[in-house]
C-alpha cells in the first residue's frame, strides 16, 4: 500500500557514464576526419596523408590543407563545442530547457560590436576583439543591472534584463546597418550576422584560450553545477554557494559564447539543440551532459561546416544549415520518445 | 547540546517581521512540529533556520555555533533540508536526486563515486524506495517523491533535518508512509523539525509542538500539553474541539 | 619571354608616369592602395576579382584572365558581354567576414592574382593581407572612389599587365569627365535639376549625395534632394518626397518606374507630373551603382542627356554604344541600345 499501483517508468539512458566517451569520441574523430578529407579542392586521401607526413612537393595542396581546411575544421569544432557547452550551462543554471546561450544578450552584444567594427573599417582582428569585448560587456551590464534591481540576482530579473539589453544591442545593429555602405559593408554585416566559418584564418584560432578558459572551470565543477538545476534554495541547503557558483557559470558560458561569436558570427540553434539532444542521450545530470554536449556540439558543427563547404560552390551560411540539418535530427529523437525534461 | 536551537528569534523579509520570540532547542531523537495556519510565516521561519535568509533579530544556533558564522558547506553537513516536493523542469532519476546529498561532503571538483552511491542506495533502502532508483522523478507519486527527497537528506548525513510541509498535498496512504519514515528517522537519532497545518498529523508525529500564527508564537511544549482545544481555537481563530481515542491519540474537529 | 619583359617594363614606365606616387612597380613588386608591397606576376593569366566592382573593372581590362564571377550573370546581361565569359562559374565574394567564397574553391581555380576595387580602409587592407598570407596568392586593392577612377583604371591595368588597355580606358574616362565639366560650366546653378534617387519597389529607399550609390548624380551637377550625411541607404516616406518636390526621379526598380504615374501619392510630384522619371539601365551593369565601378561612366553620359537635354552634345545612343564597345566588347546595335535605354 502507499505505492503506486502502476510500476513507475524508468528513463531509458542510452549513454551511461561509462559509455559516454567510448561512444562519442569516435564520432567526433570520424566527423573531423570527414571534414579534413572533404573539400571543394580535390585532395585524395593519399595526398592528405603525405602532406601530413611532411611532403611539401605541391605547395598549393599544402596551403589548402594546412592553411585553409584544417584551421577551419578546428574552428568549427571549437565553435560547436563552445556554443553547446554554454547552452547546456545556461539551461542548467536557469532551470529551463528552452534557454539558449544568447539569453543574456551575448550574441546581440557581440554582434553589435562586430558590425560596428565593420562600419568603422577596423582590421579583422580588431573587429573580432571588439565583438568579443562588447559581448562580455553586454552580459556584464545585464548582471550588474539585475544585481542592482534585486540584490540577489534572481534568474527572472536577469533574463528580463537580458531581453532589454539584447533589444538595445539589436537596435544598435539595425542602426549600424542603416549607416553602412550597402555595396561592401552591408553584405559583410549581413553575412557576419548569419554566421560563417568561411573567413576563418589561422590567427583566428587565437580564440582557443578563451574557449578553454570558459570550458575548463565548467568541466572541473560540473557535478556541483548540476545541483543548481534544483533551484537556488535547494542548492544552498545542500551546501552549494549557489549565487557565486551561478555567476561563475554565467561568466564562463559567456566567455565561450563571446569567443565563438567573435570567431564565426552568430550561429543560432546549436546552443539550444545540441544540449537538448545530449540530454536525451545522457539524462539531465550536468556532469554527464556537459562532456556529451561538448563532443556532440563539436562533431555536429564540423559536419555542418563540411556540408557548407561542399554542397555548392557558393558558401551556404551556417545558420541556415544548422537549422536544416539539426531540426530533423532533433524531431527524430523526440519522436523516439526520449525525454530529458519534465512536462 | 541541542542539534538546532533558536534564541529569541524574529523572522521576516526586510523590515516586515512575521514571527517574533521563537525559542526552541531541537535535541537528537526528537520531532518538533511547527503548527499554524497558512500565511503565519512557517516557510520564512524555516528559511531562516536553514540560514537561507538572515534573521530579523535573535540567533539560530547549529550546535554551539551561530549559523551566520558557518559556510554553506558547514551548515549542510549538520542540517539537511527536505523541501516541498515541487516539479523540476529536468527529468532526473530518483538516484540522481539522492546522490546530490553528497555535495556537502565532497570537494569542489569531486564527483560522487562508489562510496557516495552506496550511501545513496542505503538511504533509499532505509526508506523502502530502493526499487525506484532509476525511475524518472516526474513519474513518481507525491509520496514517493517526498521519500526521495528525504533519502537525499539522509544521504547528506546531517544530524538535523528541516522539513517544510512534508505531508502537504499528499493523500492519506502517502501521508502515513511519510509520517512513519519521519518517526523512524527520529528513532534512529536524528532531530527533525517540520511544519504542518494539520493538527491531527502534528499530534500523531511530534514530540513537541510550536504554535505560531500571525500574532506570533502562542505556545511551545510537549504535544499533549500544548495542543489544547483552547490553544488551537486561538491559533486558527475558530472553535476547535479535542477528543482522545482509547489508544491515546489526539483528534481535533 | 622577351616580349613579356618588354610589356611589363612599358607597363612600369606608363604606370609611374600616369599615377605618380600612388603607384610603384618595383620589378614584380606592386604597392597597392593600402600601402602594401605585393609581389605580382608579370602578366597574370588567371585573376580573381574579390567583389562586384572589381569584377566589372577586371572584365573591362582583361576579360581573358577572369576565373569566375562574383555574382551570377542574368540572361539579359549576356548579349552585352563577350561570349567567352558567359560560362565562367560564379564563385562568390570575399567580404571580410562571412564570405560567400570558399578559399578552397578559389584555389582550385588556380588564380595567380586577386584584385579588389573599392573602399580602402583598415578592414579591407587587413583582409587583403590575411587572404594573401593564408592562400599564398597576391592580393591587390585599388581605391574605388569615383574621382580617382582614371588613376584606378591605370593602376589596375598595371597590376594586370595590360597598361595599353588601361591607358585607353583611362583616357576615355578622363575625356568623358572633361566633357561633362565643360558642359556643366555653361549651366547656371538654377538650371540644374533637383533629383530624387528612388530605389526599391516602392521607391521609398534612397541614398544621400555622399553615398557610393548616388555619387554619380552629384557628379553630373544635380542636387540630390535627400540631404543626408549617411553613406548608407535611407528609407523615406512619399510624403517626404512630396515635400522635396524633385524635378527628376532616377529609378532603379523597373516596376516602380512603370507604375509611379498611377500611384496617387506620387502623381503630384513635379517629376512625375512632367514625365521626368527615368529608369536607370542595368544590363550588363547598372548606370548609377550596382556595382559602383567603371560602368558608372555610362551613367555619366546618360544623366548628362537626361538632365540637360538642351546642353548635352552628341547622340546619346551612339555614345552609349561606343562606351559598351570600348569597355564591354561587343558593340550593341541600334535596337539593343534603344531597348537598353528604354526609348
Amino acid at each position: 500500500m502507499g505505492r503506486d499501483p502502476m510500476p513507475p517508468l524508468s528513463r531509458r539512458c542510452w549513454v551511461t557514464e561509462r559509455s559516454l566517451l567510448p561512444l562519442l569520441l569516435p564520432g567526433l574523430a570520424a566527423a573531423v576526419l570527414l571534414g579534413v578529407a572533404l573539400g571543394p579542392y580535390g585532395l585524395p586521401p593519399g595526398r592528405i596523408l603525405a602532406i601530413l607526413g611532411g611532403d611539401r612537393s605541391d605547395p598549393q595542396a599544402v596551403t589548402v590543407l594546412l592553411n585553409i581546411r584544417m584551421p577551419r575544421v578546428l574552428a568549427a569544432a571549437l565553435v560547436g563545442a563552445a556554443l553547446a557547452a554554454a547552452g547546456a550551462a545556461y539551461q542548467t543554471v536557469f532551470r529551463n530547457p528552452l534557454v539558449s546561450p544568447d539569453i543574456l544578450g551575448v550574441s546581440a552584444g557581440a554582434g553589435f560590436g562586430a558590425v560596428l567594427g565593420i562600419l568603422l573599417g577596423l582590421p579583422v582582428m580588431a573587429i573580432q576583439m571588439l565583438g568579443f569585448g562588447t559581448g562580455l560587456a553586454t552580459v556584464g551590464l545585464v548582471l550588474a543591472l539585475s544585481l542592482a534591481l534585486r540584490g540577489t540576482g534572481q534568474v527572472l530579473v536577469m533574463v528580463l534584463c537580458g531581453i532589454a539589453v539584447g533589444a538595445l544591442a539589436g537596435a544598435g545593429i539595425a542602426l549600424v546597418k542603416l549607416l553602412a555602405d550597402p555595396e561592401q559593408q552591408l553584405p559583410a554585416i549581413t553575412f557576419w550576422l548569419m554566421g560563417s566559418l568561411a573567413g576563418i584564418k589561422r590567427p583566428d584560432i587565437a580564440a582557443l584560450p578563451a574557449v578553454l578558459a570558459g570550458l575548463l572551470p565548467l568541466l572541473a565543477l560540473r557535478w556541483r553545477i548540476g545541483l543548481l538545476a534544483m533551484g537556488e534554495d535547494e542548492a544552498r541547503a545542500m551546501g552549494i554557494p549557489a549565487g557565486r557558483l551561478r555567476l561563475l557559470v554565467i561568466a564562463c558560458a559567456t566567455l565561450m559564447t563571446a569567443a565563438a561569436v567573435a570567431m564565426a558570427g552568430v550561429i543560432g540553434w546549436v546552443g539550444l539543440m545540441v544540449p537538448h539532444t545530449a540530454r536525451l542521450l545522457t539524462g539531465p545530470r550536468f556532469d554527464r551532459l556537459l562532456p556529451a554536449s561538448v563532443l556532440i556540439g563539436a562533431g555536429f558543427m564540423v559536419l555542418v561546416d563540411t556540408a557548407a563547404r561542399n554542397i555548392a560552390q557558393i558558401e551556404v551560411p551556417l545558420g541556415i544549415l544548422t537549422a536544416v540539418l539539426g531540426a530533423p535530427i532533433f524531431v527524430g529523437l523526440l519522436a523516439r520518445g526520449a525525454r530529458g525534461w519534465s512536462e | 547540546m541541542p542539534l538546532l536551537a533558536a534564541r529569541d528569534l524574529a523572522v521576516g523579509h526586510g523590515d516586515r517581521v512575521l514571527i517574533r520570540g521563537v525559542d526552541f532547542r531541537l535535541a537528537p531523537g526528537r520531532v518538533l512540529c511547527v503548527l499554524g495556519p497558512n500565511g503565519a510565516g512557517k516557510t520564512t521561519l524555516f528559511r531562516t533556520l536553514l540560514g537561507l535568509i538572515p534573521a530579523a533579530s535573535g540567533q539560530v544556533l547549529l550546535g554551539a555555533d551561530p549559523i551566520d558564522r558557518l559556510s554553506r558547506r558547514q551548515i549542510a553537513a549538520r542540517l539537511a533540508h527536505v523541501p516541498q516536493a515541487l516539479a523540476n523542469p529536468f527529468a532526473f532519476t530518483a538516484r540522481d536526486i539522492v546522490l546530490m546529498g553528497a555535495a556537502a561532503r565532497l570537494g569542489a571538483f569531486a564527483r560522487p563515486g562508489r562510496p557516495e552511491t552506496a550511501r545513496a542506495m542505503a538511504a533509499m533502502q532505509d526508506l523502502g524506495i530502493a526499487d525506484l532508483a532509476t525511475a524518472d522523478l516526474a513519474l513518481l507519486s507525491g509520496g514517493q517523491r517526498q521519500l526521495v527527497l528525504i533519502a537525499r537528506a539522509l544521504a547528506q548525513d546531517a544530524a538535523a533535518l528541516v522539513m517544510d510541509e512534508p505531508t502537504a498535498s499528499l493523500d492519506f496512504a502517502n501521508r502515513r508512509q511519510v509520517g512513519q519514515a519521519i518517526r523512524r528517522l527520529a528513532d534512529a537519532g536524528h532531530g527533525v523539525i517540520l511544519s504542518s497545518h494539520d493538527p491531527d498529523h502534528a499530534a500523531a508525529l511530534a514530540d513537541e509542538v510550536l504554535l505560531v500564527n500571525r500574532a506570533g508564537v502562542l505556545a511551545l511544549g510537549p504535544a499533549p500539553e500544548v495542543m489544547t482545544a483552547a490553544n488551537l481555537s486561538r491559533l486558527y481563530g475558530i472553535a476547535i474541539g479535542r477528543t482522545e481515542t482509547a489508544d491515546g491519540r489526539l483528534h481535533f474537529h | 619571354m622577351i616580349r613579356l619583359t618588354r610589356r611589363s617594363l612599358s607597363g612600369l614606365i606608363l604606370a609611374l608616369v600616369a599615377a605618380g606616387p600612388a603607384l610603384a612597380l618595383d620589378g614584380a613588386r606592386f604597392t597597392d592602395a593600402t600601402g602594401r608591397a605585393v609581389a605580382v606576376p608579370a602578366n597574370p593569366a588567371r585573376v580573381f576579382a574579390a567583389g562586384p566592382p572589381a569584377a566589372t573593372l577586371l572584365y573591362a581590362l582583361k576579360p581573358q584572365a577572369m576565373v569566375g564571377w562574383v555574382r551570377p550573370l542574368k540572361p539579359q546581361d549576356l548579349p552585352f558581354l563577350r561570349p567567352e565569359v558567359a560560362d565562367l562559374p560564379t564563385l562568390g565574394r570575399l567580404t571580410g567576414r562571412g564570405d560567400t567564397l570558399n578559399l578552397e574553391v578559389l584555389l582550385s581555380t588556380r588564380p595567380e592574382l586577386i584584385v579588389d576595387y573599392g573602399t580602402v580602409n583598415a578592414t579591407y587592407a587587413d583582409l587583403a593581407a590575411r587572404v594573401q598570407d593564408q592562400a599564398g596568392v597576391p592580393y591587390v586593392l585599388v581605391d574605388g572612389g569615383f574621382t580617382q577612377m582614371p588613376q584606378a583604371i591605370r593602376q589596375m591595368a598595371g597590376a594586370l599587365g595590360v597598361p595599353e588597355r588601361g591607358e585607353a580606358l583611362a583616357r576615355y574616362a578622363e575625356t568623358t569627365l572633361a566633357d561633362l565639366d565643360a558642359m556643366l560650366a555653361e549651366i547656371p546653378a538654377e538650371a540644374r535639376p533637383r533629383v530624387y534617387f528612388a530605389r526599391g519597389p516602392e521607391g521609398t529607399e534612397t541614398a544621400g549625395p555622399n553615398s557610393i550609390n548616388a555619387e554619380v548624380i552629384a557628379r553630373v551637377g544635380a542636387t540630390n534632394v535627400a540631404q543626408t550625411d549617411s553613406d548608407g541607404l535611407a528609407n523615406v516616406s512619399p510624403e517626404q518626397v512630396q515635400a522635396w518636390a524633385p524635378e527628376v526621379i532616377i529609378a532603379v526598380d523597373p516596376d516602380f518606374a512603370a507604375n509611379v504615374a498611377t500611384m496617387p501619392e506620387w502623381q503630384s510630384i513635379p517629376a512625375v507630373a512632367q514625365g521626368r522619371v527615368y529608369l536607370a539601365p542595368a544590363a550588363p551593369f547598372g548606370f548609377i551603382d550596382a556595382p559602383p565601378s567603371v560602368n558608372r561612366l555610362a551613367g555619366v553620359i546618360w544623366l548628362s542627356h537626361k538632365l540637360y537635354p538642351q546642353a548635352a552634345k552628341g547622340d546619346l545612343h551612339g555614345q552609349i554604344a561606343d562606351f559598351y564597345q570600348l569597355f564591354y566588347g561587343p558593340r550593341p546595335d541600334a535596337a539593343a541600345v534603344s531597348a537598353l535605354l528604354g526609348d
